[in-house]
């Protein structure tokens, strides 16, 4: 994997989650962040930081980005979603547009 | 993670809610000829939808869904997703008194509770527990009573309410809202219990701009108490039989007033006179009123009209002895009144031409023929005219030849015969022509041709045989059709089977037809529904409709096939048939 096409998540715990940037642009918040010509930090270094999100909740984002691409290939899945997550998880995908 | 501030409140404008996912109980069932347009649109969505990833954030409304009894409090979400879920479980209809109680104080901005099922006074406490975010709430068909009310004195910046058909609703429970100043729009359909004096709550309500007390037979007189609420537009008192010409008087002042429906009440043309101010006026429906061409005396200085019913009212050709004493306030008209001698008795009519701007004109079922015709000629912007159930013949058809923007035209049962059709050869605007009437033969198709545009044709009782059918052929874009006079056979099918855009087909009463119709008319794939009533189709038949995948609606009464006949055919392969006779 190129560095280039790697994107690094960074969670509120200082966790750091290394996935495809094509799976991270599934959340419209993050495409924005690494898209936008006004040079965020985050487009150059390929680094987001969520101070908010625990590193659980943005582990579970992290698998449904991938499950999102799988699915708009054919392969209609289910998602789990725990549901001690459930609450946590609808509060940071509001938050990334997913 | 701040809460997106952005409302979605976009079932404000749905107050009637066709668009419910919960299933309302007061629909009225819709005939045929309503099944294809309300049918078609949901299928194209589930196709569009299919393919459409859900994002996580319906995942996990879902989820929540699924495990609502889990749930204690929501309150610590922000506001947008609290709605977000509550919508869902409305929608779901998985929200009861209890899993409800998760919803206490969420600042929830829209409740929309219409016609759920179980919602009464229990649930007030939670909804009034919204306070001041509340500001759209609706408790249609509910049993919540006068005492429930009282809840909402905390939600001062309410400004939609719906309560229609709230049977336990009287006016003690209309003074519990009276200090709801906010409000915008008030709806309180079908209440029998609400009087005059009750309606005095509605005085202070200063900045309603809708109000609807719909089939309320018992608020005559009540209306004096809205005389002072002039940012009113829209009121409807329609089915008020109670409504007289006294209550007109207190609307005279309520110039904002852009719709007003009084159809179906004791309003006259006296009572019509009030009216004279509403200068903004655009909408206006007469329907059923007992008013003659008199009343256009008043209705021809309204020139913001746009829509004007004046269905089943007492209209006819000879409406305007009152005019002789109107000449000195228009004498322009008597110059160009002499025009029009041949029609001496319709004068009235004449003052119709004034609405330049009216876009639809409902004039069916009055005793009216072709002399009120020529008036219409000046109405250039007319695009939908009723004219139905009335005495207009061939000859007044002239004068609409030149109404080139006309969309719409419902000639049905008039006496319009083949030879008035010509007149309407130049309609090319025209999408909608009922031509339902006996004396409406074959010949008359001919002139139809060049209508291409037409999307809906019914000739209903026209006598129509296999020949008239090839003027058709180039109606490509008919969408509904109907051809029931009872003339058709096979051969005539044949002209029918290639207009490829038909999703509503009724060759119902049609006794010679046979399968082989059944076998022609299988490669019109966008039939949604389908009558051949009365003919000689068999069970054998049914095959041939197999490819015809978007069948919702399936009518063969009166033919050699029986309920379970047609059930096997929706196993084998028409999963969208809803809707079939037998049944």
């Amino acid at each position: 994997m190129k560095k280039e096409d790697t994107v690094k998540l960074i969670s509120a715990e200082g966790m750091e989650f290394v996935i495809d940037k094509e799976a991270a642009m599934v959340s419209q918040t993050i495409r924005n962040m690494l898209t936008s010509p006004g040079g965020f930090a985050e487009a150059e270094h390929g680094e987001v930081t969520f101070p908010e999100i625990s590193a659980v909740i943005l582990e579970k984002i992290c698998q449904y980005f991938y499950w999102s691409l799988q699915y708009s290939r054919g392969k209609e899945t289910e998602f789990h979603i725990e549901p001690e997550l459930t609450l946590e998880l609808m509060m940071a995908a509001n938050y990334l547009h997913t | 993670m701040g809460a997106a501030c952005s409302r979605k409140r976009d079932q404000l404008d749905n107050v009637d809610g066709f668009d419910r996912g919960v299933s309302g109980r007061y629909c009225k069932s819709g005939s045929s000829k309503w099944l294809a347009t309300t049918l078609s649109r949901p299928i194209l969505e589930i196709q569009r939808e299919k393919k459409k990833c859900p994002s996580l954030l319906e995942l996990c409304t879902h989820k929540i869904r699924e495990d609502i009894d889990n749930y204690v409090s929501f309150s610590t979400l922000p506001r947008d997703l609290s709605q977000q879920i509550f919508n869902e479980l409305v929608k779901s209809q998985r929200l009861t008194d209890v899993s409800l109680e998760a919803f206490r104080d969420c600042a929830l901005q829209d409740l929309y509770l219409g016609d759920y099922p179980g919602v009464n006074e229990n649930w007030m406490d939670v909804i009034s527990s919204q306070g001041s975010s509340l500001l759209s709430l609706d408790l249609s068909g509910s049993d919540v009573s006068d005492p429930g009310l009282i809840y909402l004195k905390d939600c001062v910046n309410l400004q939609d309410l719906n309560l229609n058909y709230c049977d336990q609703i009287s006016d003690r429970g209309l003074k519990h809202i009276s200090g709801l100043s906010n409000l915008r729009s008030l709806t309180f359909r079908r209440n029998s219990a609400i009087t005059a004096q009750g309606m005095a709550a509605l005085s202070g309500l200063v900045n309603l701009m809708k109000l609807d007390l719909e089939k309320c037979p018992g608020i005559h007189g009540g209306l004096i108490h809205i005389k002072g609420l002039t940012k009113l537009e829209s009121l409807s008192i329609k089915w008020c039989n109670c409504i007289t010409d006294a209550d007109m008087k207190p609307l005279s002042g309520l110039t904002n007033l852009k719709s007003l429906q009084i159809s179906c009440s004791k309003v006259t043309d006296f009572g019509i006179t009030y009216l004279k101010g509403l200068q903004n006026l655009s909408v206006l429906n007469l329907e059923g009123c007992p008013v003659t061409a008199s009343c256009f005396d008043t209705l021809s200085v309204l020139v913001s009209l746009l829509y004007l019913n004046l269905s089943r009212c007492n209209l006819s050709d000879d409406g305007c002895e009152k005019l002789s004493s109107k000449f000195h306030i228009y004498p322009f008209l008597v110059c160009r009144v002499k025009k029009v001698l041949r029609w001496p008795l319709t004068y009235g009519y004449f003052l119709l031409t004034e609405l330049g701007n009216l876009k639809v004109l409902n004039l069916g079922f009055n005793d009216i023929s072709d002399a009120c015709l020529i008036h219409l000629k000046g109405l250039q912007n007319l695009k939908c005219l009723e004219l139905s159930d009335t005495e207009v013949g061939s000859n007044g058809l002239r004068y609409l030849s030149g109404l080139c923007k006309l969309e719409s035209i419902n000639l049905s049962f008039t006496v319009v015969s083949d030879g008035g059709l010509r007149e309407l050869s130049g309609l090319t605007s025209l999408k909608s022509l009922n031509l339902d009437a006996r004396q409406i033969t074959d010949a008359g198709l001919a002139a139809l041709t060049s209508l291409t545009g037409l999307t809906h044709l019914d000739l209903f009782g026209a006598r129509i045989t296999d020949s008239g059918t090839s003027h058709l052929r180039n109606l490509k874009n008919l969408r509904s059709l109907e051809i029931c006079g009872g003339g058709l056979t096979d051969a005539g099918v044949k002209n029918i089977k290639d207009l490829s855009s038909l999703s509503l087909l009724n060759l119902s009463q049609n006794c010679n037809l046979t399968d082989k119709t059944l076998e022609m008319i299988s490669g019109l794939t966008g039939l949604i529904s389908l009558n051949v009533s009365n003919s000689r189709v068999t069970s054998a038949g049914l095959r041939h409709l197999k490819p015809l995948k978007n069948l919702r609606s399936l009518t063969l009464e009166a033919c050699k096939v029986t309920a379970n006949d047609i059930r096997r055919l929706q196993s084998a392969g028409l999963p969208n048939l809803v809707n079939f006779r037998p049944e």
